[in-house]
């Protein structure tokens, strides 16, 4: 059925593509210019500017403390996403539209107002702690994501299965470990690189919560961009690209194209 | 014949012949998590389990996301500031004033624009990709899909960076225009359409995918019928593929909308001083002149618009084209 795709389509594709890709290229190229400033085209041929910021100590720092939190952020996530999950496609809860609709309008109210709102909230209470204020609030957007990953895998699981497991005399707790969670297994691990991606890419919510001993990698970049001018900003950004780069292969490649439900 | 004979049954499983079968391909972690979720599975026999699965999430997000937001619409109509002194009781004062006040006005009237035109732009790039996916062979299918979610991976400042090379007075564009003979290309990077490029371009998958969907959804056969009837390329596109894809244009369209309107990192990095949108605002009034009922209103006012464009997208458009769509289903 390849022919239902004119030629004409094929080479409107191929340039939506290219404009798509060159503000995640351009940037690799900057970063090897051997110039104190940024010039298109690049001139000469240099890594010092890697070495630059892989010698920073404070882009370690923020690199670090990114990791430290999408880490725990993925944890409290998934502790708290996984169970509620199996609560609602296993269980018919009454209400159980008024608590998906609340589950998923983090997604819907913007983020950079739901930042705010629980900057306003911890100075009510009086909260100094910061780590923990990022957790809560990268927690509030990454559960949603947790909960439809780990929910779509829980509604493919095949019933007949575990009847059949049953049947052959397979008590609950052995159904559960050999039968329901090698099925459930992938959507499990797509809501944790979910959460992880989440948390660590997230500007909009630690810009009111963070400080400066606890500097996420967004808020670091941003910084630098504002103050310097030299391709040690492009290195960055070709170092977080390939980072992404390396996200997207590892999601492929375990996943296939189940990386579409990222933007459904 | 007994029942035994018809089934072979296998010996009865145990916790032990699953633990050990696990640790012995190396994955003892992977065999202590499947026994405790296997505990917990076995709890889940009572009444209430239910909700007490759901519980903990229902709560963190009630106290985290529910109060916090309900806390600061209450505040932007109970609370306003003069002259830095916040004076207390019901008020309308901080609507009025982003009403009132040209400066804010304009703020308010440019978020709109660029998150309308966004939403346009996006659907207009979309549709091509759209059917590449849906009707190209699986490759073509994978590759655009691939190269559209990328850039959602790549965090939202490098992005923008990306953008400002390219941009720039001596960036890739105005390279490239002077290569094809433009003498003195124009320089985006500053300006509305920086800022309105960046956004189209990440938001942009959120309209491919449902849209994707929507179109992979309709009869092939339908199509063929007009092909064979007669009907050009272009005809079956936009009496055929566009209706019957209303549905999902939509869902996107709604999502653009609400991101690029809620903006804040891409028109603060492209957009320079000149164009800051409701996002920026906010910022400014709270974390700058500690102005927090106006910044409260500017964020309830956000979440207005935002709820608005799903009503009206969803459910209006939906609503009326159901008659049209009603074969796409």
């Amino acid at each position: 059925m390849n022919e239902t795709v004119s030629p004409l389509l094929k080479i409107v594709v191929g340039i939506i593509l290219l404009i798509v890709v060159a503000p995640l290229v351009v940037p690799l190229l900057m970063s090897i210019s051997d110039t104190p400033f940024i010039v298109f085209p690049p001139q000469g041929f240099t890594l010092k500017w890697y070495g630059a910021v892989l010698a920073n100590p404070e882009a370690r720092a923020s690199f670090l403390f990114s990791l430290e939190l999408a880490a725990i952020v993925t944890a409290v996530s998934l502790a708290l996403g996984v169970p509620c999950a199996a609560g609602l496609t296993r269980f018919k809860l009454p209400g159980q539209d008024a608590i998906l609709g609340l589950i998923l309008s983090p997604l819907i109210v913007p983020l950079i107002v739901t930042g705010v709102a629980l900057l306003q909230l911890f100075a009510m209470l009086g909260s100094r702690a910061t780590l923990l204020q990022l957790v809560i609030g990268h927690t509030v957007v990454c559960l949603p994501y947790v909960i439809r990953s780990v929910s779509a895998s829980l509604l493919l699981v095949n019933r007949n299965l575990e009847d059949a497991a049953s049947v052959l005399g397979a008590p609950p707790h052995i159904v559960a470990t050999r039968v329901i969670w090698p099925q459930v297994r992938p959507g499990i691990l797509a809501g944790g690189i979910f959460s992880f991606i989440v948390s660590f890419d997230d500007y909009p919510i630690s810009m009111w919560l963070a400080d400066g001993n606890h500097f996420p990698v967004p808020l670091y970049l941003y910084t630098v961009i504002e103050r310097s001018f030299d391709p040690s900003i492009a290195a960055i950004a070709s170092l977080m690209i390939f980072f992404a780069l390396l996200l997207v292969l590892v999601i492929e490649k375990v996943f296939g194209l189940s990386l579409a439900r990222l933007a459904s | 014949m007994s029942r035994a004979d018809i089934i072979d049954v296998p010996p009865p499983l145990s916790p032990d012949t699953g633990v050990a079968g696990a640790s012995s391909e190396g994955g003892r972690l992977e065999g202590m998590a499947s026994r405790l979720v296997g505990a917990a599975w076995s709890l889940l026999a009572g009444r209430y389990t239910g909700y007490l699965l759901v519980a903990p999430t229902v709560l963190f997000l009630a106290v985290w996301f529910l109060w916090p937001v309900l806390t600061m619409v209450h505040l932007s109509l109970t609370a306003h500031s003069v002259d830095g002194v916040m004076i207390e009781g019901f008020t309308l004062e901080n609507y009025a004033r982003l009403f009132a006040s040209d400066l804010y006005f304009r703020i308010l009237m440019r978020t709109i624009r660029i998150a309308l035109m966004t939403s346009l732009f996006a659907a207009l790039f979309a549709y091509p990709l759209a059917i590449a996916i849906a009707r190209g062979g699986p490759t073509l299918a994978r590759l655009v899909t691939i190269t559209i979610l990328a850039p959602l991976l790549v965090n939202v400042v490098v992005r923008s960076y990306g953008w400002q090379t390219i941009l720039n007075k001596t960036g890739a564009l105005a390279w490239v225009l002077k290569l094809l003979g433009v003498s003195n290309p124009p320089v985006l990077l500053y300006t509305e359409w920086a800022v309105l490029i960046a956004c189209v371009h990440v938001y942009l998958p959120f309209v491919v995918m449902p849209l994707a969907g929507a179109i992979g959804r309709i009869d092939r056969t339908v199509e063929e019928a007009a092909r064979v009837a007669g009907a050009t390329r272009f005809s079956v596109f936009l009496r055929v593929i566009l209706p019957l894809s209303l549905p999902g244009l939509a869902v996107g369209v709604s999502l653009v909308f609400s991101l690029s309107a809620a903006a804040y990192v891409t028109p603060q990095i492209l957009g320079g001083n000149f164009s800051p949108l409701l996002g920026t605002l906010i910022e400014q009034q709270i974390l700058t002149l500690n102005d927090w009922p106006f910044g409260a209103a500017i964020s309830t006012l956000l979440i207005a618009m935002v709820l608005a464009s799903n009503l009206v997208f969803l459910k209006l458009v939906s609503r009326r084209f159901a008659r049209w769509t009603a074969g796409a289903r």
